[in-house]
């Protein structure tokens, strides 16, 4: 028996769900759009969008813990460059070199994960599985490994009074 | 494929119901709609802002998000009319729950224009939103005089006066379908008019090009079956 379950091919994939996986990973615009500012709104957006959509099929759910999984990061290193920004802002302290060097380096993760995001947009559209650096494999495992039923008897719940 | 939107006006309307919504409306009805409306209104902004990039790429508008996006109008428009008194009863809450005498289909659109997206996202304020914005805004203060009428009316008759009924149900319509033009959810520009799709033998008669009804006869059109749609 294999380790894990199977894995649907684009041809069983039905167009909705291919559009729901997509929206997975568009929640990102939508933080981009509204949570800029504040960079846990991205999350709370992915975590309602995850909770309404994850019992529509595996494909959709595997999407969706990829999206959530991968913008975790990206939320925690937005969420210190705003707080960070915020109490140089009102301290006003000048803007250190290391603060800098942190913007610099949120920025290129926030590209990186925005191509990375397109990328899987596109190909959840597609029907296709797009695997990112580590997330893709934890989020696979989350939703395809075999869960083997355990049918160990621990008798009967209720019971007459004692 | 056009949307539906009608309010049954009933034979009786209730005095007691009327008095209580007017005095008691906004504790029982409004504050507890309002507040799940307006974070449901939050997750549909989020939704149109995906939708719009979908539609973009796709020409589509991702179907389970339109499923919410015409449920939550269900809502509203029930909320509308319950409060706007025209419809008795209380407004059933959740997103796939009706409304007696409360018809609103919205039929999915397999397609979208990339063009007219960006159109409506570039210049829709000022097609859209300025001319369909003055007009409803007249009509709207002409609305909340016939509802003080209505609510008279309703006070002495229990009969909410058919003209009234149907001008006030022809404002919601309107601003229904531009609500619906610049939420992405449909291609048809709205029309300068809020009487309702007119249909015969199944097939839809636009009527809309034939004049305004601001001051005209309430229209006795057939409205489909939800189904049909």
């Amino acid at each position: 028996m294999s380790e894990y379950q199977l894995i649907p091919q684009p041809e069983e994939i039905p167009i909705r769900e291919r559009e729901d996986a997509m929206g997975s990973y568009m929640m990102m615009f939508a933080a981009v759009g509204a949570g800029l500012p504040f960079p846990f709104l991205n999350l709370v957006a992915s975590l309602i969008y995850y909770y309404i959509n994850k019992a529509k099929g595996q494909f959709v759910k595997f999407h969706l813990v990829q999206s959530l999984l991968s913008q975790i990061p990206v939320t925690l290193i937005n969420s210190v460059a705003v707080v960070w920004g915020v109490s140089l802002f009102i301290s006003s302290t000048p803007v250190s070199s290391a603060f800098k060097g942190y913007l610099v380096m949120a920025l290129i993760l926030n590209i990186a994960y925005f191509i990375f995001s397109i990328v899987a947009a596109i190909r959840a559209r597609r029907g296709e599985f797009y695997y990112f650096p580590v997330f893709g494999r934890i989020a696979f495992h989350q939703v395809f490994k075999e869960v083997e039923s355990e049918d160990v008897y621990v008798g009967p719940i209720n019971q007459p009074p004692a | 494929m056009y949307p539906l939107f009608e309010i049954d006006r009933q034979v009786e309307y209730s005095r007691g119901e009327l008095l209580l919504r007017t005095f008691f409306g906004w504790i029982y009805i409004v504050l507890p709609h309002a507040f799940i409306l307006g974070l449901l209104g939050i997750w549909s902004g989020i939704l149109t802002f995906i939708a719009f990039w979908s539609i973009l790429f796709t020409g589509r508008y991702p179907e389970s998000m339109f499923e919410f996006q015409e449920q939550l109008q269900r809502w509203q428009i029930r909320f509308n009319a319950v409060t706007l008194n025209l419809s008795d009863g209380y407004p059933a809450f959740g997103l796939t729950a009706q409304h007696e005498g409360v018809h609103v289909e919205i039929p999915y659109p397999e397609n979208l224009s990339r063009g007219e997206l960006i159109l409506k996202a570039l210049f829709g304020f000022i097609y859209v939103i300025i001319p369909h914005g003055i007009i409803l805004y007249l009509r709207l203060i002409a609305t909340m005089i016939l509802m003080i009428f209505a609510w008279f009316a309703v006070l002495f008759t229990g009969k909410y006066p058919a003209g009234m009924h149907e001008f006030n149900v022809g404002t919601l319509r309107w601003a229904f379908r531009v609500s619906l033009y610049m939420a992405l959810m449909t291609d048809r520009y709205p029309p300068f008019s809020g009487r309702p799709d007119e249909w015969e033998g199944g097939e839809l008669i636009d009527s809309y090009d034939e004049g305004d009804d601001l001051g005209g006869e309430p229209s006795d059109a057939f409205v489909p079956d939800p189904k049909d749609l």
